[in-house]
């Protein structure tokens, strides 16, 4: 699969770019807007929707200066031309994305998977030294429009400016993430407010809020691509790309979860049974409204295997012949159009996109509602990322730490080859970028790297690396690494040490107990990219497939990482005060007792007290006598008494501090 | 120790030796040496010690406090309060055609004043000219040439200057032309003492109908055969109610409904609302308004308010209150009470700006067009009548047309032509009545007709939307209210300020206060020369910079650091300390005081015995 690929991307490589160039700026002069709906059927019994709508304004320059709009949404085009932007990147994320079950090698999983919370990144064009001051301003304005805490993402603590690892244009550009930011509803409609018919009509109808929220990820992302202030463009244009990934799990009666076997049918779904709701009709502003169902690479080779050539024939030609069911599965409609991957020699397979045109033909009578049923078990894996990347943390204790950082390859080892690489000295190269907040102090030199389990040598592994090392409570520290891996590997390994740091008491945040997040990593493969492209290449430019495309970066996030932190008694600063100067009063007042002390007079008191002392002594124990009805012998039985009194009165202090112990044990213990 | 047990000897000593010695002596009421110094003067030392050190600790926790001149605000606001702001307003009248009263200029003009008393005793609107007004009567008869003496500031009158056969001629040809006529003819005088500024009303003894009529210039023109008492009349209720109170009733809007903004910004948000663009989208070209019809508006309006323009279109957004259909109109109705519920703020997401700054206005001027399911959609009036204009206004918030497509009812059937543009001459139309809601807004009528006690005044309307002499009175009217607001947020943050001793206020804060009220003086000397347009200015920085000190961040976040705090922070040393040297210090003092009389008794006994 991997040659295959290779050879794709070889030969469209000078057309795709040029595609994808005249892609992603806009011929016409008139805003527009459409939307598209995938929906893909995933291996592990889940499906996937990624809602996909795309608004285009046209140049500020030749009319308007950018105030009046039609079907772009004002606040993101006062948002760009207030702050100069030139590239923005907002994605609300909640659950972590599946690599090895959801796909790592496709457009979805590249520029839709995200770590979990809130990323936001951006480029401006503004001066280098007013880029913190802007991105200070977007982040409240972002979040004011977004009804979410990015203006966390205002200290210089929380935000970094990466060089050239995350993004190939990284100058003047800014990168956050807030992990811990939770997603909901109140983040969804503002973002919904964008859209020019909200979830009033066409394809954002099925989103309905608990069936999205439900999933076991779900992504809301906001890509902003703008060349207004670009002297060099030609016809400059704004576009918005908001799209929406959920992976949902259909209803499935018979109900076993978990990974299919082989003779386990996959459950059917359609669009009523996964979101609840039908499409009644498209958005009458959207210049195109479609869903496509995508079968991808590995599905389509797992049919092959199981099907005949005839009848793979007819899943290919589904929508011409007429016949909407073959021996795998049915679809409830004729799709409009069938997109073809465009197939090799050397690998016959390839992805099919089913094509359905949100038309007028359907209304509140007869909504659109997808159906797809398997006929046959089925069981396959999906395209995968070259290697698969883990995180984790090692050692114990609150002192002291290491991340570690392991890359497995997913594929038999003769077949992981870029594609650039033709000859023996092969090599893969991966590209990591980690922000490391500054609490966490990472020794660099500490660095290890270990190839199939084997300690090696960092300077054989490493082609470039930058590091800026955090400043306290100023900026986090950012690693940057390109590595260059032997292409037989099975597995490789990086780790850091690290030890952490004291906060301050106004640093910690309002849960410190549950730990501090280490933002994820980002591992991007240069040399690979994905590019889809189909055989009937006409005239339906549905914004989907022009980015589906064009070249698009492998990347994959890490996993958040919880660091445990000691947390001090928020209460010790006060208890620290109290203390001392309690102990500062007691030594200044004893002082203050010692100086003015008058030592023979306090003996001549002493004494004179301890007459009287005896003298009520004596009459007690009379009066005791008395009370017993005895005969009082003065001096005989005065010594024993005094003996025993002070015994029993030894005792009695001895069982009251006991007492009091216990108590103490009881009650506050 | 030694040290300290030393002082303690001597009384031991004495004691010993008076029971051996002196037999009348007691040790309990007299001691023969003088009783000690030491232990009451450290304690002393100690206690004071402290006390000097108290001023020390007060400043170490004292919190940085720019000074603000509170007497000065004081001072700004008291006059403010008490002598309202007097705009000196220059007044003339030119008469043609009355020979009878050729030499009675002096007392024409004080009839005139006379009824100007009358009238604005009852007016006293922020912002008119209420008493502070000079008045010139001139009187052309043939070439006869009286007038009344004029003081230094005002201009003097030059004979001859207005032909009546010539302002005649140029009435033949319309009121626009004898306007323009007039401005040339009356123009040329610019004095700076009243800003140059000289309210006119000629009036021409001529003709039969008495017509009033007042040009977008700086004066009116009355023609007819009029009789002197009521020239007089209307003379004085152009001069107090048009030029004076820009036309404008009493309380018709309060001035702190006033559309600008703190940061003496407007933006106006032009919004075109397709109900269910399943039926029908509009849009328009409203790059063209703005470039044709609003930029010259913006432009007059730069000495009250920086204005700026953006428009959306926006779809899916319903009424949230439903109308009825009415057989006799054939047409939806909606009702006046419902009128509150027409703005649905839920589904108008009409938005705030972001180009906005926190403290601009934002006016929102939204094009409701209907659905097909109530198309067309008629405003009715409480009286029953259906409303010209089809929109309404809400104070402070923006305004609300309707517009029905043409013949929405046919089209209701044929959903061929799905998308539609909204031609420029209807888009003219609706900017009009945008435009009329925007004077409304302002406090300023909008008909063409003035109904007076006199009688009724043609207004003529300028092309740009307002006036000069209502731009005149809009000026006075902001700088009024301007000071008043600044004076007003000075007044409450130098209460807020006096009222928490422990706020911290940074210099910002002080600097803001300080130029604030340079700008409000300033605003108020240049509204008594008469100089409006610098006035407006200079009071809009003025109130925006109170705004801006007494909504400073730092105030807002850190309100107060609170004694409580420090109280708890100091008092696990300092109370236990204090208790032991004042119980030290007071305890040492009473038994020095004790022994002293101790030593005096000794020193009596001797003299006893």
């Amino acid at each position: 699969m991997a040659s295959f690929l290779r050879l794709i991307s070889l030969l469209c490589l000078p057309i795709l770019f040029a595609v994808s160039v005249n892609g992603s700026v806009s011929e016409g002069t008139e805003e527009d807007f459409s939307e598209d709906l995938l929906l893909k059927p995933l291996p592990d019994r889940k499906v996937l929707a990624h809602f996909h709508f795309q608004s285009r304004a046209p140049s500020s320059r030749s009319n308007s200066y950018g105030r009046h709009h039609h079907l772009f949404p004002k606040a993101i085009s006062q948002l760009v031309h207030k702050y100069r932007i030139k590239e923005m990147e907002l994605s609300f994320t909640q659950g972590r994305w599946r690599y090895d079950h959801w796909g790592g090698f496709d457009l979805i999983s590249s520029s839709n998977a995200k770590p979990s919370g809130v990323e936001l990144w951006a480029v401006f064009d503004v001066l280098p030294n007013e880029v913190d001051a802007t991105w200070k301003n977007l982040t409240h304005s972002l979040s004011g429009l977004f009804c979410a805490s990015i203006n966390f993402l205002e200290s210089s603590t929380s935000y970094s400016a990466p060089k050239w690892s995350f993004h190939p244009e990284s100058e003047n550009m800014r990168y956050g993430t807030l992990p811990r930011e939770a997603v909901c509803t109140e983040n969804l409609t503002p973002w919904l407010k964008l859209l020019p018919c909200r979830d009033k009509s066409g394809l954002s109808v099925l989103m309905d809020r608990p069936s999205i929220y439900k999933g076991y990820y779900h992504s809301q992302r906001l890509h902003l691509l703008s060349s207004e202030f670009d002297s060099n463009a030609v016809d400059s244009a704004i576009v918005l790309d908001q799209t929406l990934t959920v992976v949902l799990q259909p209803h499935n009666h018979r109900g076993t979860l978990g990974y299919s076997t082989a003779t386990q049918l996959q459950p059917s779904w359609s669009l009523s049974t996964i979101f609840g709701r039908r499409v009644i009709g498209k958005c009458s502003l959207a210049r195109s409204s479609n869903v496509y169902i995508q079968l991808d690479r590995g599905l389509m080779a797992e049919l092959q295997g199981m099907l005949g050539e005839q009848e793979m024939f007819s899943i290919a030609r589904a929508g011409f012949e007429g016949s909407r069911s073959n021996p795998a599965f049915e679809l409830s409609a004729n799709p409009d159009r069938v997109h073809m991957e465009m197939s090799s020699r050397y690998d016959k397979h390839a992805s099919v996109l089913y094509m359905f045109m949100v038309a007028e033909k359907y209304d509140d009578s007869e909504p659109l509602d997808l159906r797809f049923t398997w006929k046959i078990p089925v069981a396959w894996s999906i395209p995968q990322a070259p290697l698969h990347v883990t995180r984790f943390l090692l050692g114990s204790g609150n002192e002291r730490g290491a991340i570690a950082l392991q890359l497995k390859s997913t594929k038999p080892s003769d077949r992981l080859m870029p594609d650039t690489v033709f000859a023996d000295n092969c090599s893969l190269l991966v590209r990591v970028f980690q922000v490391v907040p500054w609490y966490i102090k990472v020794y660099y030199h500490t660095l290890h790297i270990f190839i199939n389990d084997q300690p090696h040598k960092i300077n054989n592994v490493i082609e470039k690396m930058q590091v800026s090392p955090s400043k306290d409570k100023v900026s986090p520290g950012v690693m940057e690494m390109l590595l260059k891996l032997p292409c037989g590997l099975k597995s490789a390994a990086l780790t850091i040490e690290f030890d952490k740091g004291f906060l301050h008491i106004d640093e910690y945040p309002p849960d410190a107990n549950q730990g501090l997040d280490i933002p994820s990593a980002v591992i991007s493969f240069p040399d690979f990219s994905t590019s889809t492209q189909f055989v009937e290449n006409n005239s339906s430019k549905s914004p989907i497939l022009l980015k589906w495309q064009g070249q698009n970066p492998i990347l994959s996030y890490t996993e958040v990482l919880l660091v445990p932190f000691t947390t001090p008694d928020f209460s010790m600063p006060y208890n620290v005060i109290t203390i001392t100067c309690t102990v500062l009063a007691l030594y200044f007042g004893s002082l203050l007792n010692v100086l003015r002390r008058r030592v023979g007079e306090e003996e001549r008191f002493m004494k004179s007290k301890a007459t009287r002392k005896l003298r009520v002594l004596h009459l007690v124990s009379k009066l005791l006598a008395k009370l017993r009805g005895r005969q009082w012998e003065p001096s005989e039985s005065q010594s024993p008494s005094s003996v025993s009194n002070s015994k029993s009165k030894l005792l009695f202090k001895v069982i009251l501090v006991a007492g009091l112990a216990a108590a103490w044990q009881y009650y506050f213990g | 120790m030694a040290e300290i047990s030393e002082p303690s000897k001597p009384p031991q000593l004495d004691s010993g030796s008076s029971e051996a010695g002196l037999s009348q002596f007691d040790p309990k009421t007299m001691r023969n040496t003088k009783p000690g110094f030491k232990r009451l003067i450290l304690t002393i030392s100690v206690f004071s010690s402290f006390l000097l050190g108290l001023p020390f600790l007060w400043k170490s926790v004292e919190i940085y406090r720019a000074p603000l001149p509170f007497k000065d605000i004081d001072a700004l606001s008291s006059h403010i309060e008490s002598s309202p702001l007097q705009f000196p307003c220059t007044f003339r009248v030119i008469f043609f055609g009355f020979d009878s009263m050729a030499s009675r200029a002096e007392q024409l003009k004080s009839s005139i004043l006379d009824e100007m008393t009358k009238l604005s005793s009852k007016s006293s609107l922020c912002g008119s000219c209420s008493n502070n007004y000079a008045v010139s009567v001139v009187i052309e008869s043939g070439s006869d040439c009286s007038q009344t003496r004029t003081d230094a500031s005002s201009c003097s009158w030059r004979c001859g200057a207005l032909s009546a056969s010539d302002f005649a001629a140029s009435l033949e040809n319309g009121l626009q032309s004898a306007d323009d006529f007039l401005e040339v003819a009356l123009g040329g005088c610019y004095k700076p003492a009243s800003g140059g500024r000289v309210y006119s009303v000629v009036v021409m003894n001529k003709g039969e109908n008495v017509k009033a009529t007042i040009g977008k210039y700086r004066h009116g023109w009355i023609v007819g055969r009029v009789s002197e008492a009521e020239a007089i009349a209307k003379v004085a209720e152009t001069f107090v109610k048009l030029f004076g109170n820009g036309g404008t009733e009493d309380g018709l809007i309060p001035g702190e409904f006033m559309p600008v903004g703190a940061d003496g910004k407007i933006f106006l948000s032009f919004n075109l609302l397709n109900a269910d663009p399943d039926d029908w989208i509009y849009d328009w070209d409203f790059q063209k308004v703005d470039e044709v019809i609003l930029k010259p508006l913006i432009e007059e309006l730069t000495p009250i308010a920086n204005v700026s323009v953006e428009s959306q279109v926006l779809y899916h957004t319903p009424t949230s209150s439903f109308s009825y259909w009415d057989n006799k109109q054939e047409s939806y109705i909606f009702n006046t009470k419902d009128l509150p519920f027409f703005v649905n703020s839920n589904e108008w997401h009409l938005d705030t700006s972001i180009a906005a700054g926190g403290r601009s206005k934002i006016l929102h001027f939204v094009v409701y067009i209907p659905s097909a399911r109530e198309c067309p959609l008629l405003l009715q009036l409480p009286d029953g009548q259906i409303s010209e204009t089809n929109g309404f206004i809400s104070p402070t918030w923006g305004g609300v047309i309707v517009w029905n497509p043409k013949g929405c009812l046919r089209d209701h059937e044929s959903k061929l032509l799905h998308r539609h543009m909204i031609l420029y001459p209807e888009l003219e139309k609706i900017v009009e009545v945008f435009l009329g809601q925007f004077r409304q807004l302002f406090g300023l009528k909008s008909n063409p007709q003035h109904v007076g006690l006199s009688g009724t005044f043609n207004i003529l309307t300028s092309q740009k939307g307002f006036t000069e002499w209502e731009m005149d009175f809009l000026s006075r009217q902001h700088s009024c209210f301007n000071l008043h607001s600044c004076a007003s947020s000075l007044g409450s943050l130098s209460r807020l300020v006096q009222s928490l001793p422990r706020m911290i206020i940074i210099d910002e804060i002080g600097k803001q206060v300080k130029y604030s009220l340079e700008a409000a003086n300033l605003a108020q000397k240049n509204a008594s020369m008469g100089v409006f347009d610098a006035a407006a200015i200079s009071s809009r920085q003025a109130r925006s910079l109170a705004e801006d000190a007494f909504f400073h961040p730092s105030i807002m976040s850190v309100s107060y650091f609170s004694f409580e705090h420090c109280f708890a922070v100091y008092s696990p040393f300092f109370l236990p300390v204090a208790l032991h040297v004042i119980l030290a210090a007071v305890r040492e003092w009473k038994r020095y005081k004790q022994e002293h009389k101790k030593y005096i008794a000794f020193l009596a006994k001797p003299k006893q015995s």
